[in-house]
């Protein structure tokens, strides 16, 4: 084939006429600016990228996201994982505790007022492991989310806890200041103990009791 | 033993180089380091390809953070079918769209707002003008191919067209710039 001037578009088009195409470039200067004009074109363009500073994106994006309920439309992926740990971590707290309220050789008779010797602190044992001790971390880490997911329920809820508008308001007023003192309670208790699993779970379950207090009232004030 | 009751947005730690599909796993888990590394990825192309759609800066801006808002919406159903950075390219032209919609301004119009610097070079200056003269399609894979360095199987991806369709669209937006730029010239 004969390569011509009227060629060139379809040796851009179709890179196996290139070869031809730049024979004919050699004797052909009009060719050659219209070959210079389509490369200039590509490099130009890298050219126009365009790149600024932007520090406020990312930040503006991940509090937008961080609003955002969960991808999946359920418990975020280390909530559920966290439920395993904290599984994990109870077991090896209770299995560490029975172990001790099987060992009688380490047991003393528990005296009045004691703490009985299955719930004894396990830091004075001698015994707690690095894992024990991560466990106990973990679930200390956890409980301080869970206070805090709880904070934010309260927050929902004040101005119905500062003026109950009905009986049951003020019966959950006084139900959730209980509930705040024995948890106080407890946790001063915890400070002295924190490897007590009793107090632990004691605890646990005022927090959960004041969550559901929370939502009732939180419930009932909407369908007001 | 506890439960968290309320849901809480997280950042647990990624792989130092994570494939696509473990980024995928973590986006769909809701991890904001999983989406803060797709921004570090990809947010300065991102930026510039819709600078080009939009015509400014700060519509650019408001089209890559709308296109995170709907890849977290959207990615528990993304299956994997397109590489992830393939999918939300493909989400940030349509949000880029959505946005023209929206303004009612057609990219032909006025797509360049922004005023170039003085410092840029008069083929760069009429290539940008021919740019805006382009069709959508051929604009579209011009900017993707030449400018953002894509290859004609990720731009056949976004674009859902084949790929030669894509180098098709590339020859055609080449032709008429030329032809545009050859004109101005005379």
């Amino acid at each position: 084939m004969k390569f011509e001037c009227g060629d060139l578009e379809r040796a851009f088009e179709h890179a196996q006429l290139m070869p031809e195409a730049r024979e004919h470039l050699k004797h052909c200067a009009a060719c050659r600016k219209e070959y210079r004009l389509w490369n200039e074109i590509s490099s130009t363009a890298r050219e126009l990228h365009e790149e600024w500073d932007t520090p406020a994106l990312w930040p503006a994006i991940r509090d937008v996201l961080g609003k955002l309920p969960n991808p999946q439309g359920r418990r975020p992926w280390w909530a559920a994982q966290r439920t395993w740990m904290l599984t994990a971590a109870a077991v090896v707290l209770a299995s560490t505790v029975g172990v001790f309220s099987v060992a009688p050789w380490q047991q003393h008779p528990p005296q009045e007022g004691q703490e009985p010797a299955a719930v004894r602190p396990l830091a004075s044992s001698g015994n707690r492991d690095l894992l024990t001790e991560q466990a106990l971390a973990e679930v200390e880490r956890t409980e301080s989310a869970y206070r805090q997911s709880i904070d934010k329920l309260s927050h929902l809820a004040q101005s119905e806890l500062l003026k109950p508008r009905s009986t049951a308001g003020v019966n959950c007023k006084e139900k959730l200041k209980l509930l705040d003192d024995a948890i106080a309670e407890t946790r001063a208790n915890l400070e002295q103990n924190r490897y007590n699993m009793r107090l632990q779970t004691a605890l646990a379950d005022l927090y959960r009791e004041k969550k559901q207090a929370l939502q009732e009232l939180l419930t009932s004030d909407q369908k007001n | 033993m506890w439960e968290i009751g309320l849901q809480l947005r997280f950042a647990a730690s990624l792989p130092d180089n994570p494939t696509d599909a473990e980024l995928a796993t973590e986006c769909k888990r809701g991890n904001l380091r999983a989406y803060e590394r797709l921004y570090d990825l990809h947010s300065a192309r991102m930026k510039s390809v819709a600078f080009h759609m939009l015509g400014s800066h700060a519509d650019a801006e408001d089209a890559v953070q709308e296109t995170f808002l709907k890849v977290y919406k959207a990615v528990s159903a993304f299956e994997g079918q397109s590489s992830l950075a393939t999918w939300i390219y493909r989400i940030l032209i349509n949000c880029c769209y959505d946005v023209l919609r929206r303004q009612q301004r057609r990219a032909e119009a006025s797509p360049i707002r922004d005023h170039p610097s003085h410092s840029d070079l008069p083929l760069k200056i009429a290539l940008r003008g021919a740019l805006s003269a382009l069709n959508e399609r051929q604009r579209l894979v011009f900017l993707l191919f030449e400018v953002e360095g894509l290859k004609h199987s990720e731009i056949a991806g976004i674009l859902e067209v084949p790929e030669g369709t894509s180098r098709s669209w590339l020859f055609e937006a080449k032709r008429e710039l030329k032809r545009m730029l050859t004109e101005s010239a005379v």
